[in-house]
């Protein structure tokens, strides 16, 4: 008799980047790198878990934008053209590395990775969300949705009209990919204020998650804590909120499993490491040092880098699971005592940790899995929906203001570095209602500068731009995408008002931005 | 003299555990470059999530090839209007635009006394209230200059409502107001008081709940079984092996460095069409017949004998070189 509940969640993001001005763009490889080093093995899980007919539950938000670029044409063609690349270095390496043993099995290794990449990637005709979605219709996968752009709605509060164009286009994008509605919906950065559970309502969404001092500090108390959802006050919606404990043993890189020495170590890649002449047509055209993904060292625990050992990483990936379960079950046993209903423990991180920065990680998440669903019974892994059929009854209260960020609150994305980008940003939503408002009905090439002047609104308001600015290091990139987008609504803005659209220019920053294609600019209001 | 020993050596774990505990829990490093994700001594909310976040957005450090730079954005919009957001529960910031007719109407309006006023922001606490101007439970004033245009207010006050004026203050204390804020709330910073009568909760049990809940793991069995266990792993991590690396010791704090490897490049040429085996693998041909190859070279002799077979399979040329390499 199971005793509890495990709902583990995958957040997976990244902002819309896509530039076809240019033949190459640095910043397109945080898509390229992502599908290779986390999207494809998460891929491989699932596929491996399913073919062996494990009876899983994983939560998974794929944000609007992340679905928006794994479908498009453009980017399809570029991965493709990257993981070539790839595996020509790959070849390359497995040839350099033939006197070093330790290394050449290594470069065996990634060689394999990146045939097996493309591979999949052609097998599933280039799309990986059709994976997902396949996952998801077997009953296994929940995929939830999130902000349209990863908009940070707590900076919004000041013009709703945004959150809700946020939660809306998200909604019905979503609708439009996955043949049904969804479920619930990741906050970007679990960026919850009250109040906003009625957008979340209005779309029809019926949980969300949020942080832990979201239910913690709300009013009144909650019963109890974290280890049991409630819903807010006055519209019903259901917030689930992440246990710290489960969390840190995740994400921690000194308590937390990713720090293990024996595991692969992020900063060591031989995009830097290499003779340059020899390293040069794989990274950046103007000649810029970048990562490739091939990294041959441990973490090692001193800056005497040891080769890495797969075989050995492998062992601890399933002994870190072993002692994520135990933990989990300890934990669950212990809270029994307290609560007189099944306690769930929620444990989000976010995809990308896993493989990309966390290399075994999605080996970590397959034996941790199989462990639970065939080696104990004090837990079940579970997905909001099926906990919220099975237990109607939960407190209602009112969740505080909170993040998943830098301090937990708003400061990641409202400090020195960012705070400029609010005056704008707030100015074009306000505008961006009143266009709503002024055009109920618009057709024809005003209908099509108002829904690029909603696209261009939601671009600027990636809370990835604030966040990179905040983290200090390379911002350049980051201010441009703010300021063009914004000088582009105002542009739009001004030409809608004075009935002078400019149509080369719109089919211009049309190409450029084409994000959401069937998007509707009446939401927002 | 057994006893020295015996100290000697334990001196030397502790110190090495230091050391480990120094590599472990150090400072913000750099290794050629690239931000490591600094963790926090003191635990702050979110930190990790921050660090491993900033991982997908690694960017190049050199100029990157010119890119077209946006025009700048507006310094304003010509609104007079201050907005208030929530940046934690003790801080919230203001960011306001007054228009230049403004300023000239009230120069008008105020004459002389336009030029003794002093330029501030007033901070309603309105928590709970209907706000109509005068009703404020309290209010404090923050002097600001002519060129500010965003404020970090520290509210001192988590679990209020507050509201802000921009105004000017008049030598004989009057407030004359220019724009108003919104209002906003700023959260409380630990539990609530309110408790609901039904779903009471004894403190005790709330107060161990809430410790799970932040991972604290004092009062539950979990987190000493797995410090333990952390312990054990760190402690039982192996030491340093001989295996050669294509790139050495990187030492990150030392201002002096060197690094030097070694790579053999085998290159050649042959009959288009002939087939090229490098100790025994079949190497690639260019068109042109010409083939390149590139060898991390370890210490010692290495014998690469090169064999090219015509494309009919009748001819045979093989020719091998022989490299040494030492290190001093």
């Amino acid at each position: 008799m199971y005793k509890g509940y495990l709902c583990l969640v995958l957040h997976s993001h990244l902002p819309y980047v896509r530039h076809p001005e240019y033949e190459d763009f640095l910043e397109e490889d945080w898509l390229y790198e992502a599908m290779t080093e986390t999207y494809i093995p998460l891929i491989y899980t699932l596929e491996s878990l399913s073919n062996d007919n494990i009876d899983f539950r994983l939560t998974m938000s794929l944000s609007p934008t992340l679905i928006s670029m794994l479908s498009d044409g453009l980017l399809q063609d570029r991965y493709l053209r990257h993981i070539n690349r790839l595996i020509e270095l790959g070849h390359k390496e497995v040839e350099r590395t033939r006197w070093q043993p330790a290394f050449e099995h290594l470069a065996i290794m990634y060689l394999n990775n990146f045939c097996k990449a493309r591979d999949t990637f052609l097998r599933l005709n280039r799309n990986l969300i059709a994976a997902f979605k396949r996952f998801q219709d077997s009953g296994r996968l929940e995929i939830i949705t999130c902000g349209a752009t990863h908009g940070f709605l707590p900076l919004m509060d000041i013009c709703r009209e945004s959150a809700r164009a946020q939660i809306k286009v998200a909604v019905s994008h979503y609708e439009s990919v996955f043949g049904r509605k969804p479920a619930g919906i990741w906050l970007p950065e679990c960026g919850y204020h009250p109040g906003h559970d009625e957008i979340l309502k209005e779309a029809g969404l019926r949980y969300f998650f949020t942080d832990s001092h979201a239910v913690l500090h709300a009013a009144p108390r909650p019963k109890y804590g974290v280890f049991a959802p409630v819903y807010c006050k006055g519209t019903g919606v259901a917030c689930f909120s992440r246990d710290l404990e489960s969390s840190k043993q995740v994400w921690s890189s000194i308590d937390g499993y990713p720090g293990d020495y024996v595991y692969r170590e992020f900063y060591r890649d031989i995009g830097f490491d290499l003779d340059y002449e020899y390293i040069r047509p794989y990274i950046h055209p103007d000649g810029v040092r970048i990562n490739t993904g091939i990294k041959y060292f441990r973490i090692t625990g001193s800056d005497n880098k040891e080769p890495y050992d797969p075989h050995r990483a492998r062992e601890k990936a399933a002994e870190h699971a072993g002692n994520f379960m135990f933990n989990r079950e300890r934990q669950i046993e212990y809270l029994c005592d307290f609560m007189q209903k099944k306690p769930i423990i929620v444990s989000p991180y976010d995809a990308e940790l896993f493989g990309h920065w966390w290399y075994e990680g999605p080996l970590w998440l397959e034996f941790l899995i199989r462990k639970i669903v065939s080696d104990q019974k004090t837990i079940r892994l579970i997905t909001p929906t099926e906990y919220l059929s099975e237990n109607p009854r939960n407190q209602v209260i009112t969740p505080s203001l909170s993040s998943w960020g830098w301090k937990g609150y708003s400061e990641m994305w409202l400090q020195g570095s960012n705070d400029w980008i609010y005056r704008h940003l707030h100015t074009a939503s306000v505008r961006m209602t009143e266009l709503a408002k002024s055009f109920p009905r618009a057709e024809g090439v005003l209908k099509r500068a108002l829904k690029q002047a909603l696209r261009e609104l939601l671009l600027a308001q990636s809370s990835d731009w604030g966040f990179i600015m905040g983290t200090g290091t390379h911002t350049s990139y980051a201010v441009r995408r703010t300021k063009e987008h914004i000088l582009r609504f105002t542009r739009l803005y001004e030409e809608i008002k004075s009935n002078s659209i400019d149509e080369n220019w719109l089919c211009d920053i049309e190409y450029k931005d084409n994000i959401f294609p069937d998007i509707d600019y009446r939401v927002h209001q | 003299m057994a006893i020295l020993r015996r100290i000697k050596g334990k001196l030397t774990k502790i110190s090495k555990r230091q050391e480990k505990a120094r590599i472990v829990k150090g400072e913000q490093k750099k290794i050629r470059g690239k931000d490591i994700p600094r963790v926090e001594k003191k635990e702050v909310l979110g930190a990790q999530e921050t660090a491993v976040e900033k991982t997908k957005f690694y960017a190049a450090k050199a100029p990157v090839m010119p890119r077209a730079v946006p025009q700048d954005l507006p310094w304003g919009y010509g609104q007079d209007k201050i907005v208030l957001q929530v940046r934690d529960p003790w801080w919230i910031h203001a960011y306001w635009e007054v228009t230049n007719p403004t300023y000239e109407r009230l120069k008008n309006e105020l004459k002389n006394e336009f030029y003794g006023a002093r330029r501030i922001l007033r901070v309603y606490d309105v928590s709970q209230i209907i706000f109509d101007g005068k009703n404020a439970h309290r209010f404090f004033d923050i002097q600001i200059n002519e060129h500010s245009n965003s404020w970090y207010i520290d509210t001192g006050g988590p679990g209020r409502s507050w509201c802000v004026d921009l105004g000017l203050l008049l030598p004989d204390g009057r407030f004359i107001m220019i724009v108003r804020s919104n209002t906003v709330c700023t959260p409380i910073e630990g539990p609530s008081w309110i408790t609901d009568e039904e779903w009471m909760i004894p403190e005790d049990m709330f107060a161990r709940l809430y410790g799970m809940g932040f991972g604290l793991g004092r009062s539950s069995p979990v987190g000493k079984g797995w410090e333990e266990r952390v312990r054990r792993e760190i402690i039982s991590s192996p030491g340093v092996s001989s295996l050669a690396s294509p790139v050495k010791k990187m030492p990150a704090e030392k201002k002096s460095w060197l690094v030097v490897n070694t790579e053999l490049i085998v290159y050649g040429a042959t009959e288009p069409d002939a087939k090229v085996y490098v100790q025994g693998k079949q190497v690639h041909l260019r068109h042109d017949g010409t083939f390149t190859m590139r060898f991390a070279i370890p210490n010692g002799k290495q014998v690469i004998p090169v064999k090219a077979v015509s494309s009919d399979g009748k001819e045979e040329r093989s020719i091998t070189p022989v490299v040494t390499k030492e290190t001093r």
